[in-house]
Parts: structure tokens; C-alpha cells; sequence
């Protein structure tokens, strides 16, 4: 784990003082993150180059593209939202030591969720059945997060494997959901019909983004809340920087590990049905492809603290809603984010390495 | 039945290689979840030496050189700088995964460029290719499944035969031993990873210029995920993650086998076999299979 903490001889943290950004800490984890983040550009500058592009000018396009209108911006927060609620769920899972990579299978089945409720809710008070929407959603998520808990916690199969494996199931599920019960026929792709105009999730007016942003926002405070300022956040911490002494302080470690899966899994879930009922409306095949990986790059970038994950997700929502406008304006492809993004996370990890 | 076993042999081909790379970095202490990046690295970069050379041995050259490429950078973070090995295994997934997506394009000048190239041929061995059950079988394959068997029998004598590869099994089991006599833990663990990625990438030869001849995005699809869980099944030595391996690739043969016959189980429900069967198969193994003790450990240099 790159637990990000200063050089203290003691394993057990102590408690913080408040909630938000640590900056006053003397190893300048931010600052080293600021110029993990400089280098990958610069790497990513020098293959534009390469490719016989100007870097500047793609840049130009890129932040353009991605903040030049209010509505690019909105795009740029739906991009931001499913980072920002699943990286905030690792987040929680590797602070207390647990390699979580199974988001994407999570936000796969919670849009799954979501859009079986929407189909089946009947009703006209749009808010209630969204809400309920929602909240199949995160439940989907939550047991899919609990079924990769059981077989880890069961079975001892390393966390890593299991959830990995059942990523590739879950898509494969939601495939089969979608070629049967779930499906719209005659649709040519795998995708669910339309989803009731009521359950769709309100839009914010000048931006056009809807409110899973600000839902995302808000779950990232909770999530910060709960990590600093509650009794099940220090027991995470503890565990996270040693299992004995969380054992001896009396937490039920696979208590622990179950919880915090579980919650991961649920705000990822909730990611999945945000996508779901504000962006696309229906539940399309592979729209979760790639969110879970980048879920971690993004947790890892917000130095597994919940808030500072905001920016983090926001960096990496900004460099892909302006990644297409650099495709088509200066030619760039527009994989370059995903090595941009790759990248980074390299330089962090290699950055803010553990002082044992 | 020959068919179906020459199919599996097929399959298992690219993850057997995978896994004999995976062995060298898993038992250096090293967990090998970058093996699905070098796999794709290697891939890509058989399909562009092989087009721009004209030749598949520079094919094959370019992709340990491409798989080399990727574990460099998991070598130089995971181990040099003592980040977390899972994740950054993971992290070189996502960079191989990028960069040989904008590769493709740059070279196709914006659109993924089109290359297609004939497969590898069959090499029928002379005399062995006759023999009644198992000539068609075990000895009309294509080259780099030789390839694979033999680096099996090598790989077995390496890890327990000569003194490197006594090193390199005692640096994953206890690296402050090896420094004792006087050998560098680290030294091991870096050349460890980078054959790794080396190998790991002919397994990514093989997917392209093998198999279908060309390269598209993310074309390695979760097998080096696979790979991870044969070399726990085979409990890290090379015939049995060989054997682990060649079954992954009966369940997908198999799989196959039920579609063509129009078995009525959805398509999607069987496609799931290879993972659901991984997952069964490390349950099953449960608490009895045992890490090389030093695994994942980071090498502290004081």
C-alpha cells in the first residue's frame, strides 16, 4: 500500500485533528502528487511531439474543450461523477489495507439495478422512484462487493483475484440481462429500452450536468466524515496500518473487511445507476468499461482522502471531456488520456512511497 | 475429440507463456499483475515489428522487447521504489492499454491502422507428426507453441537445477538471506520482472501474430488476469501451472464447442466459464496454497 503518512514510529495514527486536505504534513504528500502530475504531462507532451502534433497546441484544445463553454463543463462534471463516488469507495477500502479492484464490476451491476427498478417502478412521483431506482442500484453494488467479501473472507482467495474475476463476470451478466429480460428488441445492440422520462435525474440549468455531481460531492464530505470522525473510519486506519494492532485494539478485522466492501460497493453501485438514469437513460452494454481501473488511479491521486478526491476525479473528468475536441481539432488521439492517466499514477506511486 | 483437445492446446497457448514469466516474477517476491500489460505490449509491438520488418522472428523480438518495456516500469516502481505491487501492476495495465491504443492510431496517422498479416503456420515435426493420437496433436502446432513446452522444461531446471535459480526462489522466500551471501535481493527482483515481461510478451505474440495475424485494442481481454489464478491453481512451478493453464483453455474450448452446437444456455452465461471456474478452483484451494513467503514484501536497502 502507498499509505500516504509521515515517517511516525508508532503504527497506530493518530486521531486528526479535522476533516479536509493535510498539507501541514512535513513529507509534502501534495506536493509531491503536484509534480507527479507535471511529469506525466510532460511525458505526455513529448509523445504528441512524436507523433508530429504540437503540444501546446493540444493542450489548448484539451482545456478548452473541456472548460470553454458552460456546457462543456457539465459534460466535464458527468464525466467527474462516477470517478469521484467509486475512487471514494477504494479509497475507504485501501485505507484499511484492503486492495479493492472490483468498481467496475460494482458500478456494472448497481446500473443494472437501477435500471431494473426503473423499468419496473410504475409510478409518477418522479423523486420517489428515483430515489428507489438509486437505492437498487447501490444494493446491487453493495451485494455484488459482498459476494467478492465472502469468497475472500470464506474462501482466502486474495482480494485482488476475486474481485477482479467477478468484474469480468459481472460484465458478462449485464450482457446476458440485457440480451434477455432486460433488452430492447430489435434494437440492433445489446442495450435496455428507454427508461420511464420520470425516473431521469434532474439537470442543473446553465451547466446541463445533472445532480449526480453534486450527489458525488456530497458523498465524498460523508465519506471524509466517516473516515476521520467516526469509530468505524479510525478502525479502518488502525487496520490499514496494521492488522495486529487493530486485532488487539478489539476491531473484528473481517467485520471490518466485509463493512468496508460493502460500502465501497455501494457507492460504486450508486455511481453505476447515476450513469445510468443521467447519462445514458437506459442501461447500455459495457458502459462501465474501464471506470473501475481509473477509480483507483483517481483514489490513489487524492492520497486516499475522501475530499481531495474531488479534484483528483475532477483532473482526470476534465483531461477526458476534452479529450475528443483534441481528437478533432488537432488530430491527437484520444487515447493519449489513458496513458496521461496511466502515467500519472506511476509517477504517484513511485512518489509517495512508504517511509517504513 | 482430437479437435477439441488441439482447440484447448490453442487456447492455452498465450496463457502458458504468460504463466511461465509470471513464475519467474511471483517467485522472486514480485506479484505478477502487470502480466495482462506486457501481454497486450507485447502484442502490439509483434504486430508492428512484424509488419515494418517484413519478418515474425523480428515479430517475436519486438514483443519481448514490448513486454520488456512495460515490466521496466513495474520493475523500477514496485520494486526500486517499494510501491504497493498489486496496484502498480494494475497501474501498467492501464499505460499498456493506453499507449498501444495511441500507438495504433499515430501510426495510422488518427485512425487505428490496419494491419493484417497471415498467422503463423503449423510446423509439422518430421516422423513425430505421424505418430497415431498425439502427432497431430502435440507435434503439428504452430512455432510458438513449441516455444511454450519448451520453456516449460527449461523453466523447471532454472528454478531448481542451477544456482540462479536458487537466488532468484530465495529472494522471494527470504531476500535478507540472499543478501547475506552476498547476492543483491534487489538486482534479482528488477532482471526477475523484466524476464518476466519479456516472456509475458511472446504470449502477446502469440494472440496477434499467431492467432488472427493482427492487433486491436485491449485484445488480451482479462488472460493475464486468468494467468494470475493458473499460477496459484499450479502452485508456481511450470507443469503445474502448464496443467492449470491447459485447463482455462478445455473450459474455453469447451465453451466454444456448446455454442457451435447451439447448446440453448445463453452465450453470455457460458462466456462466464473460464472465470466462474477460476474463482471455483482458488476457493477450492482455499487456505491450502502458500505465497512464496516474501511475496509482495518491498526490499528495504538501509
Amino acid at each position: 500500500m502507498s499509505e500516504p503518512t509521515s515517517s511516525s514510529p508508532v503504527a497506530v495514527p493518530q486521531q486528526a485533528r479535522r476533516i479536509g486536505f493535510r498539507l501541514h504534513r512535513g513529507d509534502h504528500l501534495f506536493v509531491r502528487i503536484l509534480i507527479a502530475v507535471l511529469l506525466s504531462m510532460l511525458c505526455a507532451g513529448a509523445l504528441v511531439a512524436v507523433s508530429g502534433h504540437d503540444p501546446v497546441a493540444a493542450f489548448v484544445a484539451l482545456v478548452t474543450g473541456a472548460v470553454g463553454s458552460p456546457h462543456q463543463i457539465g459534460a466535464a462534471f458527468n464525466r467527474t461523477t462516477p470517478y469521484l463516488l467509486a475512487g471514494g469507495g477504494v479509497a475507504m477500502c485501501f485505507r484499511a489495507g484492503i486492495i479493492n479492484i472490483g468498481a467496475e464490476g460494482q458500478i456494472a451491476v448497481g446500473g443494472m439495478g437501477t435500471a431494473a427498478v426503473a423499468l419496473v417502478w410504475f409510478d409518477d412521483l418522479s423523486a420517489v422512484s428515483t430515489v428507489a431506482a438509486l437505492l437498487g442500484g447501490a444494493g446491487a453494488g453493495a451485494l455484488w462487493a459482498g459476494l467478492a467479501a465472502a469468497i475472500h473472507l470464506g474462501r482466502r482467495v486474495h482480494e485482488v483475484l476475486a474481485t477482479l474475476l467477478l468484474n469480468f463476470v459481472a460484465l458478462l451478466l449485464v450482457q446476458q440481462v440485457l440480451a434477455g429480460p432486460l433488452g430492447e428488441f430489435g434494437a440492433g445492440f445489446l442495450q435496455s429500452p428507454l427508461l420511464p422520462r420520470a425516473s431521469w435525474l434532474p439537470r442543473i440549468s446553465p451547466f446541463n450536468a445533472h445532480v449526480g455531481f453534486l450527489i458525488a460531492v456530497v458523498a465524498a464530505a460523508l465519506l471524509s466524515f466517516t473516515l476521520w470522525r467516526t469509530r468505524f473510519g479510525f478502525a479502518l486506519r488502525v487496520a490499514g496500518h496494521s492488522r495486529p494492532a487493530a486485532a488487539y485494539a478489539g476491531f473484528s478485522l473481517p467485520l471490518l473487511t466485509w463493512s468496508v466492501m460493502v460500502l465501497a460497493g455501494a457507492v460504486a453501485g450508486l455511481a453505476g445507476g447515476i450513469e445510468v438514469l443521467g447519462l445514458h437513460r437506459r442501461l447500455i452494454e459495457g458502459f462501465s468499461l474501464g471506470f473501475g481501473f481509473k477509480a483507483v488511479t483517481v483514489a490513489l491521486l487524492g492520497a486516499l482522502e475522501p475530499l481531495a478526491i474531488v479534484p483528483a476525479a475532477l483532473f482526470v473528468g476534465l483531461l477526458e471531456a476534452g479529450s475528443l475536441s483534441m481528437q478533432r481539432q488537432i488530430g491527437v488521439p484520444s487515447a493519449l488520456v489513458v496513458v496521461i492517466e496511466g502515467l500519472t499514477m506511476l509517477f504517484v506511486l513511485a512518489a509517495t512511497v512508504r517511509r517504513l | 475429440m482430437s479437435d477439441f483437445l488441439a482447440a484447448a492446446i490453442r487456447i492455452a497457448t498465450p496463457l502458458m507463456l504468460a504463466a511461465l514469466g509470471g513464475i519467474l516474477s511471483e517467485c522472486a517476491g514480485v506479484f505478477a499483475v502487470g502480466l495482462e500489460g506486457m501481454m497486450l505490449a507485447g502484442a502490439f509491438a509483434a504486430i508492428i515489428g512484424a509488419w515494418l520488418s517484413g519478418s515474425d522472428l523480428v515479430g517475436v523480438l519486438f514483443s519481448m522487447l514490448g513486454g520488456a518495456a512495460i515490466a521496466l516500469a513495474v520493475a523500477v516502481v514496485a520494486v526500486r521504489y517499494r510501491a504497493d505491487h498489486m496496484v502498480t501492476g494494475l497501474t501498467a495495465n492501464i499505460l499498456a492499454l493506453g499507449l498501444t491504443s495511441y500507438l495504433l492510431r499515430v501510426a495510422g496517422g488518427g485512425r487505428p491502422i490496419a494491419i493484417h498479416l497471415t498467422p503463423l503456420q503449423a510446423w509439422p515435426i518430421p516422423g513425430l507428426a505421424d505418430l497415431p493420437v498425439l502427432g497431430p496433436l502435440l507435434f503439428v502446432q504452430p512455432p510458438l507453441t513449441y516455444l511454450a513446452l519448451l520453456g516449460c522444461g527449461v523453466l523447471a531446471i532454472f528454478l531448481t537445477r542451477t544456482q540462479a535459480g536458487l537466488t532468484l526462489r530465495a529472494t522471494g522466500e527470504n531476500p535478507e538471506a540472499v543478501f547475506t551471501s552476498g547476492a543483491e535481493p534487489l538486482r534479482v527482483r528488477m532482471l526477475a520482472v523484466i524476464a518476466c515481461g519479456a516472456i509475458a510478451g511472446i504470449g502477446g505474440a502469440v494472440l496477434s501474430l499467431q492467432q488472427v495475424g493482427t492487433f486491436t485494442d485491449g485484445m488480451t481481454r482479462g488472460r493475464g488476469y486468468l494467468v494470475l489464478a493458473a499460477l496459484i491453481v499450479g502452485r508456481w512451478n511450470p507443469w503445474g501451472a502448464m496443467a492449470a493453464c491447459l485447463f482455462f483453455g478445455a473450459a474455453e474450448a469447451f465453451e466454444l464447442r456448446l455454442q457451435s452446437f447451439g447448446v440453448p444456455v445463453g452465450s453470455y452465461i457460458v462466456q462466464m466459464a473460464p472465470y466462474l471456474i477460476a474463482l471455483a478452483v482458488l476457493a477450492g484451494l482455499g487456505r491450502s496454497s502458500r505465497l512464496p513467503a516474501a511475496i509482495g514484501q518491498p526490499i528495504r536497502t538501509e
